[in-house]
C-alpha cells in the first residue's frame, strides 16, 4: 500500500486513526493497534514476507534479551550476524552469484529470491540497537514497543532511520495530550506538501528519466537530451524521497509521533560534506555513527580516514542495491568527500556560489551512475553530457523548472513544523492545503500509483 | 474563567485555532472529496454505475478505452468493428444498409489483439452474441509478443471489462472522470458537443481540405527511399521454421470466434496500410507475416468468416495520395472500405484487385 494511493489515505489512514484514538487511554491496546495496523500495511505487498520481518524483531529481541541474562556478548554477535545473513541472503546473494560467475566462468544455481521491501531499512534498525546494546547504550524494552518501533508502518519501508532511543519513549506518551490539534493540523499540512512533490513532480519526472536512461542503454543521446535525463532523475530522486519523507513525518505526527529529518534541501549545498549533512540524514548519521566512527574517522591519522571514508561510502553505496552502479556511486562520492576535506584543509574557502555550482555537478554525474543500469548506459550519458556539439532537444523544460524551484523553496519537514508552530493557524490556509490534497487524490487515481524509488533499497 | 491567566488563555486560544485548522482541512477534505464523488456518480460519465441514473450520455471524451463500455451496453448495436486506427474510418452508417444491421465501431488507437478480444467478450456478456463482426487485422494480430504486451503504455481499464460493475465504484474518483462529467454536464447544458457518433464512429484525420501530399509524403517514407525494391532471393521459411513460429494473438482470435455462435456473421480483413509500412516482398520479415495471414485464413476458414486481405501492394496501397501517413488513408478510401466491407466482401467476392479474398463461408 502506498502512501500516496487512495485506498491508503481514504481508507487505511482513517480507519488506522479512528483504531488508535478509540483506544488511546490504554498503551497497550494502542500500540497493539499501532502493530495490526504496520503488519497489515507491510503484507499488503507481499504476505509472504510478514514472518521475516516478524522472525527478525523476535529473534533481535530475544538474544538481547539472552545478553541481558547471561551477560555474555555472543547473543548480540550473533543478533548482529543474523541480520545481516538476512540481508545478504535476500538482497545481495544473487549479485554475488552474478560476480562468482563472472569471475571463475561457472555456471551457479541462481537463487530466485525476491526482495522484500524495506529490508535495508529494518535491518538497519535492527542491527543499530543490537551494536548500541554492546555500548551499553541500549536498555531491553519490553517486546511490544521493541516490535512497534521496528514496523511501525510511517517509516517501515523507507525511513527516515529511526534509533530505538529516538523512539520507543515516545510510545508511552499519551496521542491526546496537549498539542494534539496542532499535531494533526501540521501533520496534515506536512503529508500534503510530500504528497504534491510525489503525485505533481516526482512522478511526472520518472517518464522522462525512464524513457532517456532506456535509451541511453540502447543509443546514443543528444547533449540536451542526456542533461535531460540527468536533471529529470535528480530532481524526480529527491522528490520522490523527500515526499516519502514528509508523508511518513506527516502521518506519524497524527499519530503522536516525531519521526527524525531526512533531508534539508541538498540540492543548496556548497560542498560535498554539507551536502551529506543534507541528503537522507538519517542514514548518514547511521553510517557515521556505527561504521564511519569505529573505523577510525578523522582522529585517527590520514591513512585511517582516507580508508574510514571509503568503506563507508562503498558501503553506503552497496546498501543502496546490489549492483556495482551504486558501489561506484558510493566511491565516487568517497572520493569527492575526501577531495573537499583536503580542499577545505587548505584554507582556501571558495565562494558559496562556486561551491554551490560544484557541488551539484558532482552530484548530478553521481545521480547519473547511480540510475544507470550498466556502465555502457552511464558512459553513454555522461560522454553526451559533455558534448554541447551534439545539440538536440530537452523534454519537460517547464517541470524541471519548476522542480529546482521546489527543490530550493520548499522546507524541509521540520522547517515547516518549526514554522507553522510559530504562526497562529488559519482557516484559510488549511483550506488551500486540503484543496490541494484533493487535487492529489484526483491525479493520483487517474492510474496505477507509481512506486517510491527508495522502496527498492 | 481561561481568561484570568494570560499563558493559559493564550494556550487556550491556541488550542481552538488549531483546532479550527484541523477541522477546516478535514472538513475542506472530506466534504469536498464527497461532493466530487457524488457528482462522479450522479452523472456517471462511463454508464458503469450499478445504480446509474437513466439518461441519455452522449459520447464527450475520445478516451475510446472508456467510453466504448457504455456503447456496448447501450444495447443499440447489433454488429460490431474492431481494430485499431486503421479500421477507426469504416463508417458503420455505410455498413448498416448492406448487412441489414445496426452497427458501431469500436476500434481504437493502437488497439491490441487481446483488448479487442475483451471488448467482443464484453459484448457478449453484457448483450449477447452480435449479429456481425468485423475484425480489422493488423501487426497486432501477428505480433510475437502480443501474450507479454497485451495492452498499449497507455493501459487498459479492465474494471470496465470485467464482469462486475460494483467495483468501478473504486476507480471513478479522479481528475479524468471528473473532467468527462463536466463535460456530459456541459453538453446537456448545450454548452458542449458530443466528439465521437453514439455508434463510436469519429473522423481522426484532418478535413479533407487540409491535405497536403508533400507533407503526407514526409510521414509516409519518413526519410527513406521512395521505393519498394522486393528482395531478391526471396527468403523462404522452411517448414520447420514455420513450424516455429509463434503469433500468440492467434489463440485470442481463436477464442473470440469461438465464443460466438454460428449466426454471428464474422469478417477479418487486412487492413490497407500504405505499402511503406507493410514488409518488404522477399523478406524474413514478409514471410513471416505470410505465415501469419496464412494461420488466421486457416481460422477464419473453420468458423466460416470472410478473410479479406487489402494488406498487399495495389493500387490503393501504392499511391501516396490515398494516405496522410504510411498507416491511415484518407476519408474516400475509407468509404470505398466501408462500401466494399458491406458489398462484395460479404459476399466473398474480388473486384478490382485492390483486395483479395483469401477465404469465404461456404453458404
Amino acid at each position: 500500500m502506498l502512501f500516496q494511493s487512495q485506498i491508503f489515505i481514504l481508507i487505511f489512514l482513517p480507519a488506522a486513526l479512528s483504531l488508535y484514538y478509540a483506544v488511546a487511554g490504554s498503551a497497550a491496546a494502542r500500540q497493539w493497534v499501532l502493530i495490526g495496523a504496520s503488519l497489515f500495511f507491510y503484507g499488503w505487498w507481499d504476505a509472504r514476507f510478514l514472518p521475516l520481518l516478524v522472525g527478525q524483531v523476535t529473534i533481535t529481541w530475544l538474544l538481547a534479551l539472552l545478553h541481558e541474562r547471561i551477560g555474555a556478548r555472543w547473543p548480540l554477535m550473533l543478533g548482529v550476524v543474523l541480520n545481516l545473513a538476512s540481508l545478504g541472503t535476500f538482497k545481495y546473494a544473487e549479485f554475488l552469484i552474478l560476480n562468482v560467475e563472472a569471475v571463475t566462468g561457472l555456471t551457479l544455481p541462481r537463487t530466485e529470491i525476491v526482495l522484500p521491501i524495506g529490508i535495508s531499512f529494518f535491518s538497519f534498525q535492527l542491527i543499530s540497537y543490537l551494536v548500541d546494546r554492546m555500548r551499553g547504550d541500549a536498555p531491553i524494552y519490553p517486546y511490544r514497543p521493541f516490535a512497534l518501533f521496528v514496523t511501525v508502518f510511517p517509516h517501515l519501508i523507507a525511513g527516515p532511520i529511526v534509533r530505538h532511543n529516538e523512539l520507543i519513549p515516545q510510545f508511552a506518551l499519551d496521542p491526546r495530550r496537549d498539542g494534539l490539534a496542532q499535531r494533526f493540523g501540521i501533520g496534515f499540512v506536512i503529508f500534503t506538501v510530500g504528497f504534491a512533490k510525489k503525485v505533481l513532480l516526482a512522478d511526472k519526472l520518472a517518464p522522462i528519466a525512464d524513457g532517456l536512461f532506456q535509451r541511453a542503454g540502447q543509443a546514443t543521446l543528444t547533449f540536451a537530451e542526456s542533461w535531460n535525463a540527468a536533471l529529470a532523475f535528480t530532481f524526480q530522486l529527491f522528490l520522490d524521497f523527500s515526499a516519502y519523507t514528509e508523508m511518513a513525518i506527516g502521518i506519524a505526527l497524527m499519530f503522536g509521533l516525531i519521526l527524525p529529518e531526512n533531508f534539508r534541501r541538498p540540492y543548496l549545498a556548497t560542498s560535498l560534506r554539507d551536502f551529506w549533512r543534507r541528503w537522507h540524514i538519517s542514514l548518514s548519521n547511521f553510517l557515521r555513527d556505527y561504521l564511519y566512527i569505529p573505523l577510525g574517522g578523522s582522529r585517527s591519522g590520514p591513512a585511517r580516514f582516507v580508508l574510514a571514508t571509503l568503506v563507508t561510502m562503498f558501503l553506503c553505496g552497496l546498501w543502496h542495491g546490489a549492483g556495482w552502479n551504486f558501489i561506484i556511486w558510493g566511491l565516487w562520492h568517497g572520493v569527492g568527500l575526501l577531495t573537499c576535506h583536503a580542499w577545505q584543509k587548505l584554507g582556501r574557502p571558495m565562494p558559496a556560489v562556486a561551491g554551490w555550482a560544484v557541488t551539484i555537478l558532482f552530484v548530478i554525474v553521481g545521480w547519473v551512475m547511480f540510475r544507470a543500469l550498466d556502465f555502457d548506459t552511464a558512459r553513454n550519458v555522461l560522454t553526451a553530457m559533455a558534448s554541447p556539439a551534439m545539440g538536440g532537444s530537452f523534454a519537460g523544460g517547464g517541470l524541471i523548472v519548476a522542480s529546482a524551484l521546489v527543490s530550493a523553496l520548499v522546507p524541509s519537514a521540520h522547517e515547516i513544523r518549526a514554522r507553522l508552530e510559530a504562526m497562529t493557524p488559519q482557516p484559510w490556509f488549511a483550506a488551500a492545503a486540503a484543496s490541494l490534497s484533493i487535487y492529489c487524490i484526483l491525479e493520483v487515481g487517474r492510474g496505477a500509483p507509481v512506486n517510491f524509488i527508495y522502496f527498492q533499497f | 474563567m481561561h481568561g484570568t491567566t494570560p499563558g493559559k488563555g493564550d494556550a487556550t486560544q491556541e488550542t481552538c485555532g488549531w483546532r479550527r485548522f484541523s477541522a477546516t482541512f478535514a472538513g475542506v477534505f472530506a466534504g469536498g472529496l464527497a461532493v466530487i464523488y457524488l457528482l462522479i456518480l450522479l452523472i456517471d460519465p462511463y454508464r458503469s454505475v450499478p445504480f446509474s441514473l437513466p439518461m441519455e450520455r452522449p459520447i464527450v471524451s475520445i478516451s475510446q478505452r472508456y467510453m466504448y463500455p457504455q456503447i456496448v451496453r447501450s444495447g443499440r448495436y447489433d454488429g460490431v468493428v474492431v481494430g485499431s486506427s486503421t479500421a477507426r474510418l469504416i463508417d458503420p452508417e455505410i455498413l448498416n444498409p448492406g448487412f441489414g444491421r445496426r452497427f458501431a465501431n469500436l476500434s481504437m488507437d493502437s488497439m491490441t489483439a487481446w483488448e479487442q478480444q475483451q471488448l467482443v467478450s464484453l459484448y457478449l456478456r453484457e448483450v449477447g452474441a452480435p449479429k456481425a463482426l468485423i475484425v480489422g487485422l493488423d501487426t497486432v494480430w501477428c505480433a510475437q509478443n502480443a501474450d507479454r504486451v497485451r495492452i498499449t503504455p497507455a493501459g487498459f481499464p479492465e474494471w470496465l471489462y470485467d464482469t462486475s460493475r460494483w467495483n468501478d465504484l473504486l476507480y471513478l474518483l479522479n481528475s479524468a472522470t471528473l473532467e468527462i462529467a463536466g463535460r456530459l454536464a456541459a453538453n446537456k447544458l448545450g454548452l458542449y458537443r458530443e466528439r465521437l457518433r453514439a455508434d463510436g464512429f469519429g473522423v481522426f484525420v484532418p478535413p479533407e481540405e487540409q491535405y497536403d501530399l508533400k507533407r503526407a509524403q514526409g510521414h509516409i517514407w519518413q526519410g527513406r527511399a521512395r521505393e519498394i525494391v522486393p528482395q531478391e532471393p526471396a527468403v523462404v521459411l522452411s517448414e520447420a521454421e514455420r513450424k516455429e513460429l509463434r503469433f500468440p494473438a492467434l489463440a485470442y482470435l481463436e477464442d473470440m470466434l469461438a465464443a460466438l455462435p454460428s449466426g454471428t456473421e464474422v469478417v477479418l480483413a487486412f487492413m490497407p496500410v500504405h505499402v511503406a509500412a507493410q514488409p518488404v516482398p522477399g523478406t524474413r520479415g514478409a514471410a513471416i507475416e505470410a505465415e501469419c495471414k496464412a494461420r488466421i485464413t486457416a481460422i477464419g476458414k473453420s468458423r466460416n468468416a470472410v478473410v479479406a486481405d487489402w494488406r498487399i501492394p495495389t493500387g490503393i496501397t501504392t499511391k501516396d495520395t490515398n494516405y496522410w501517413d504510411n498507416l491511415h488513408y484518407r476519408l474516400p478510401i475509407a468509404h470505398r472500405i466501408a462500401s466494399d466491407l458491406a458489398g462484395p466482401i460479404r459476399a466473398g467476392r474480388e473486384t478490382d484487385g485492390s483486395f483479395r479474398i483469401l477465404s469465404s463461408p461456404q453458404r
